[in-house]
């Protein structure tokens, strides 16, 4: 069973939360104060972390960042504002994906479960000079390994799949967040400047993740 | 330099200038024009006046010494007329004045030696009837007349004639003429430095105009400059307030006002935010528990088919109203969003018709038989943020299926060159014109006894003018009881226009 980290100070909203995790087959720990996440988190690392925004101790988005600092994990905010500042603060301190309170439950685990989902899949995919092992999770270029987030990964993975197809930040959403009506499109842009602050030698000139002005995204030419 | 007419009428400083530059030219001339010509007069007149007594002294005393070389003979008579001609003649030649001596005609028979006309003078410089005076007149007499030449140059002068006896040879008419050159170049050049010092002085009174004005015009136009920014929002612009004087004055009263307003001002606003915050908060702070009712509700909701059936309706209408009640949420999110001047409209250019099609699908998949819709099969293409215009049009198709009563809806779409206009048109039971005004305020229920349907938050059409606003659009109702109502969408196609023109006018043809 897949092990969910919820951190929430909202006790009664964090016992619901393992009610219906539970519910869907997930193991939960609950943590109240965004201080104590990290020693937890070493103690008995999740699958994914469910982190609220509001927190007692360390806010949601520093915790967010600290957990980064030593784990790809998955990570969902959760915050009661979905027009302010906090969820772009929340995606450029590391968060894959963000749930806007209140939400209903189906969603939260339709969500989850798009970001624990392992595709299995084989064989290799080439992005300009970097090679993707499917098998292995792994990112390669020039013999050394980049280490991604598992969403960054999936984001890469789609635009690799179909080189030369533009993607739009809607198409973008809905195969890699797994989001059925349309969404906040800053998902997408924070996740490709993440993505493009790792694997491009140039953020600013990029080779592999190319914008397509106007339209969205595309993968750059395989190179030998 | 090309100033026109508008500029001045706009500029007081430029105003200024060109009048006292104008009123000084005026006066300058004046002055000049009068100084030159007293002092032409005086310099010509006493010119003459002197001119004329020496010559009738000087006549007298020839005429003297005539008589009284009468009495010698004739050789030495004449040696003396000769000698007073040739020192004439040499006088003149010095002075600039020509003497002519002419026998007064049938006079005497003796002979006219003594008659001299100086070879270049041309005897008409000494005029027909002024000769007839001088015969008649036993004075000296003097008249200006122009000094004319063989050689066609002309001299202004004076004449000043007399008569001379000349012993054994008979009376001759003596006459002087004067020209005046030496003295109209004193009034010429007189003339010369009156207008330049004229210009000079006008030159003068410009630039101390100048100085004034700016002295005076630059502290109003800052004042006006401050004022300016102040109306367009600036709270914080003051003047600038220097010395003791009247501007100062002027500038310390402005400013005192300027505070007064800035404080009257962030005391509102202070308070409205204040209320916008707590609207926000309060909306913010409410969404947790509610999140955990929703889940809480739906794990209910799941299992009723296991409760007995008072147990489940009442897990469906928990159910229901959790969904009201986060809808009213959001929509108070909104408002205070509205409010707090946040909400941002995300601008793309769709499909109007597309939209509509939407709203009704969304709406009322099943009911399209009880509408009438009459749009264009043709895209048309709109300026606009698509995901509010939905909610607009959600919101009137909503309402018009709510006040209804079974009837037909029908919706319609029109456009003009610059603008769009969606109108929503339901024939049940309207309302009334006191109510027309209301209709757009937040909370506000026609029929406070009238069953609901929609579950409407009653926000809703305030939401829809605030998002039509916000596209610079229009959104505008018609109703009478038991007639219907009638409402109309209209927005400008591009971005930034203004609606000009209303393709729908919201007094129903019908």
């Amino acid at each position: 069973m897949p092990l969910v980290m919820v951190v929430d100070d909202d006790q009664d909203l964090a016992e619901m939360l393992s009610i219906v995790l539970n519910g869907a087959g997930m193991e939960v720990d609950l943590v109240g104060r965004g201080d104590e996440v990290v020693e937890i988190f070493t103690a008995n690392p999740p699958d994914l972390v469910l982190l609220d925004v509001m927190l007692p101790g360390i806010d949601g988005i520093e915790v967010c960042r600290l957990i980064r600092e030593k784990s790809m994990v998955p990570i969902i905010m959760l915050t009661a504002k979905g027009d302010t500042q906090d969820v772009v603060l929340g995606l450029e301190a590391g968060a894959d994906d963000y749930m806007v309170k209140p939400f209903k439950p189906q969603e939260l685990v339709a969500r989850i479960n798009t970001r624990l989902r392992r595709t299995a899949k084989v064989g290799t995919l080439k992005i300009g000079d970097i090679t993707i092992d499917q098998m292995e999770h792994t990112i390669t270029r020039a013999g050394k390994m980049i280490p991604l987030t598992r969403l960054e990964f999936d984001l890469l993975v789609a635009l690799a799949k179909e080189p030369g197809r533009v993607f739009t930040r809607e198409a973008l959403l809905s195969e890699v967040w797994g989001y059925q009506h349309a969404a906040d499109t800053r998902l997408v842009n924070v996740h490709v400047q993440r993505l493009r602050s790792k694997i491009e030698s140039d953020a600013e000139n990029p080779e592999h993740v190319l914008t397509v002005r106007g339209v969205g995204y595309k993968a750059g030419p395989a190179k030998e | 330099m090309f100033i026109s007419k508008l500029k001045i009428q706009q500029s007081l400083g430029l105003r200024v200038l060109v009048t006292n530059i104008a009123i000084a030219t005026i006066a300058v001339s004046i002055i000049g024009l009068t100084v030159y010509s007293r002092v032409s007069t005086t310099v010509i007149n006493e010119k003459i006046a002197i001119s004329k007594v020496e010559t009738r002294n000087a006549l007298e005393l020839t005429q003297g010494h005539f008589n009284i070389s009468r009495f010698q003979d004739d050789t030495e008579l004449q040696k003396v007329v000769t000698d007073f001609l040739t020192s004439v003649r040499e006088d003149g030649s010095l002075s600039g004045r020509e003497t002519v001596l002419l026998r007064i005609p049938n006079t005497s028979n003796v002979r006219d030696i003594y008659q001299t006309v100086p070879t270049l003078l041309s005897l008409d410089s000494i005029p027909k009837d002024f000769r007839e005076n001088v015969l008649k007149s036993d004075e000296v007499i003097e008249i200006r007349s122009d000094i004319k030449y063989t050689n066609g140059a002309v001299n202004p002068g004076f004449i000043i004639g007399g008569k001379l006896q000349i012993p054994r040879s008979g009376t001759y008419e003596i006459y002087y003429l004067f020209n005046l050159n030496s003295q109209y170049q004193t009034i010429n050049s007189i003339a010369w430095s009156l207008s330049l010092f004229g210009l000079l002085l006008v030159l003068l009174i410009a630039f101390s105009t100048r100085f004034l004005i700016r002295q005076v015009v630059s502290p109003v136009k800052a004042a006006a400059e401050v004022a300016e920014k102040f109306t367009a929002g600036d709270l914080t612009s003051r003047m600038e307030v220097r010395g003791e004087d009247e501007l100062a004055s002027l500038g310390r009263s402005f400013n005192e006002m300027a505070l007064s307003i800035q404080q009257q001002i962030s005391k509102l606003q202070n308070l409205s935010q204040l209320q916008q915050r707590f609207v926000s908060d309060v909306s913010h702070e409410l969404r947790t528990p509610l999140t955990t009712m929703r889940m809480a509700s739906e794990i209910i909701f799941d299992q009723r088919a296991t409760f007995d059936p008072a147990l489940a309706r009442s897990a469906e209408l928990l159910i229901n109203q959790i969904d009201r009640f986060e809808l009213l949420l959001s929509d108070l999110l909104e408002v205070s969003r509205f409010d707090a001047n946040e909400a941002l409209l995300d601008f793309t250019n769709f499909d109007m018709t597309a939209v509509i099609r939407k709203t009704i699908d969304y709406l009322h998949p099943a009911k399209l038989d009880s509408f009438e819709i009459n749009i264009p099969t043709n895209p048309v293409m709109v300026d606009g943020d698509p995901r509010r215009i939905e909610r607009i049009l959600r919101n009137l198709v909503a309402n018009a299926i709510d006040h209804s009563e079974g009837k037909t809806v029908r919706i319609e779409l029109a456009e003009s060159e610059h603008e769009v206009a969606v109108a929503v048109r339901d024939f049940g039971l309207g309302f009334n014109e006191s109510d027309a005004a209301k209709l757009f305020d937040r909370f506000w229920r026609a029929d406070p006894s009238r069953a609901r349907t929609s579950g409407g938050t009653g926000l809703g059409l305030s939401i829809a003018l605030e998002d039509a606003k916000l596209h610079q659009g229009e959104l505008l109702a018609w109703g009478k009881p038991n007639l219907g109502a009638h409402f109309v969408l209209t927005l400008p196609k591009r971005r930034g226009d203004l609606i000009q023109t209303h393709p729908i006018y919201v007094i129903p043809n019908d």
